[in-house]
C-alpha cells in the first residue's frame, strides 16, 4: 500500500487533488471517473480540515494511502481529527434540490457529491483514527 | 418609414472564474460577490469556460449570492465544462442558474 502524508490544512486540497489524479491516472480511471473521485476526496478532505481539526481547535495530518489491486482503486484517508461518520449525515433529497435556490440548505452537498461519485464509500474508526475509504472501479483491461 | 426603438438598462455582474474552485479559492469568489452586492445586480453572469474544478464550496458561493442578492438575481453559468454540469445537475442547482453558451442581455 502506497502512503502520502499531508497537513490538514486548506493549503493541502490543491497538492491531495493532484496526487489522487495522478493515482487515478496511473490506475487507468477514465476522465470522468478521475473527476468524481478528486472531487470526493476534496470533500471529504475539506470536511476533516475544517470541521474535524480547525473548529475543533485541533490540528494534524492527513494521511492517504492508495492500493490497486482486484480490479479497484482503494484510496483512504486516516486522520487523528474528532470522530465523524459521513455517512451517517443527513444528506439532501429530491425536495430539497428542487427548492429554490435562496431556500436551499447549506451543508450536505459535498457529502452527497462524495458518496454519489465514488462506486464505494465506507467510513470506519479505527485505533483513534477516522479512516475514510473511497473505491472506484477499474477496468484490468487499462492497467 | 417606420421606426422603433426599445432600451433597456440593467445592471449586470460579469466574473471570469478559471483554474479550480475549492474551499480556498472560494474564499476569494465568496469576498467577490461580497462586493458587487453592494451594487444589487440583476444578473450575475459567470464565464467559466476555463475552470476546470468545483467542489460544493463554489456551489455555497452560488446559493451565497441570491441569498445575498435577492431572489430576483438571475445567474447565467457561460460555458461550464461536462464535469461542473454534472455537479450542478447532481445537487439540483441547474433549476436555479442558467447554463449557458453565450450571455447577451
Amino acid at each position: 500500500m502506497e502512503s502520502k502524508l499531508f497537513p490538514g490544512t486548506l493549503d493541502s486540497l490543491d497538492p491531495i487533488r493532484q496526487y489522487v489524479k495522478e493515482l487515478s491516472q496511473q490506475a487507468g480511471l477514465d476522465k470522468k471517473a478521475t473527476y468524481r473521485l478528486t472531487l470526493a476526496v476534496d470533500e471529504i478532505a475539506t470536511n476533516i480540515i475544517l470541521y474535524g481539526y480547525e473548529q475543533a481547535g485541533r490540528s494534524g495530518d492527513i494521511q492517504v494511502l492508495s492500493e490497486l489491486s482486484d480490479a479497484k482503486l482503494t484510496v483512504i484517508f486516516e486522520d487523528k481529527a474528532i470522530p465523524f461518520d459521513p455517512t451517517t449525515k443527513d444528506l439532501p433529497d429530491e425536495e430539497d434540490f428542487n427548492k429554490p435556490l435562496e431556500e436551499r440548505q447549506i451543508g450536505g452537498m459535498g457529502i452527497w457529491l462524495t458518496i454519489k461519485g465514488v462506486d464505494e464509500f465506507k467510513y470506519e474508526y479505527v485505533d483513534d483514527k477516522n479512516r475514510n475509504i473511497f473505491i472506484m472501479h477499474v477496468d484490468p483491461t487499462k492497467t | 418609414m417606420s421606426f422603433f426603438i426599445t432600451s433597456e438598462v440593467k445592471k449586470v455582474a460579469i466574473m471570469t472564474l478559471s483554474g479550480e474552485l475549492d474551499s480556498l479559492s472560494s474564499r476569494e469568489f465568496q469576498a467577490e460577490i461580497e462586493k458587487v452586492a453592494a451594487e444589487s445586480p440583476k444578473d450575475l453572469v459567470l464565464l467559466v469556460e476555463n475552470l476546470s474544478f468545483m467542489s460544493s464550496a463554489g456551489l455555497r458561493v452560488l446559493i451565497f449570492s441570491k441569498q445575498k442578492i435577492g431572489p430576483d438575481l438571475s445567474i447565467y453559468i457561460v460555458k461550464p465544462q461536462p464535469v461542473i454540469v454534472e455537479t450542478l445537475e447532481k445537487t439540483g442547482l441547474h433549476h436555479s442558474v442558467n447554463i449557458v453558451d453565450e450571455y447577451s442581455f
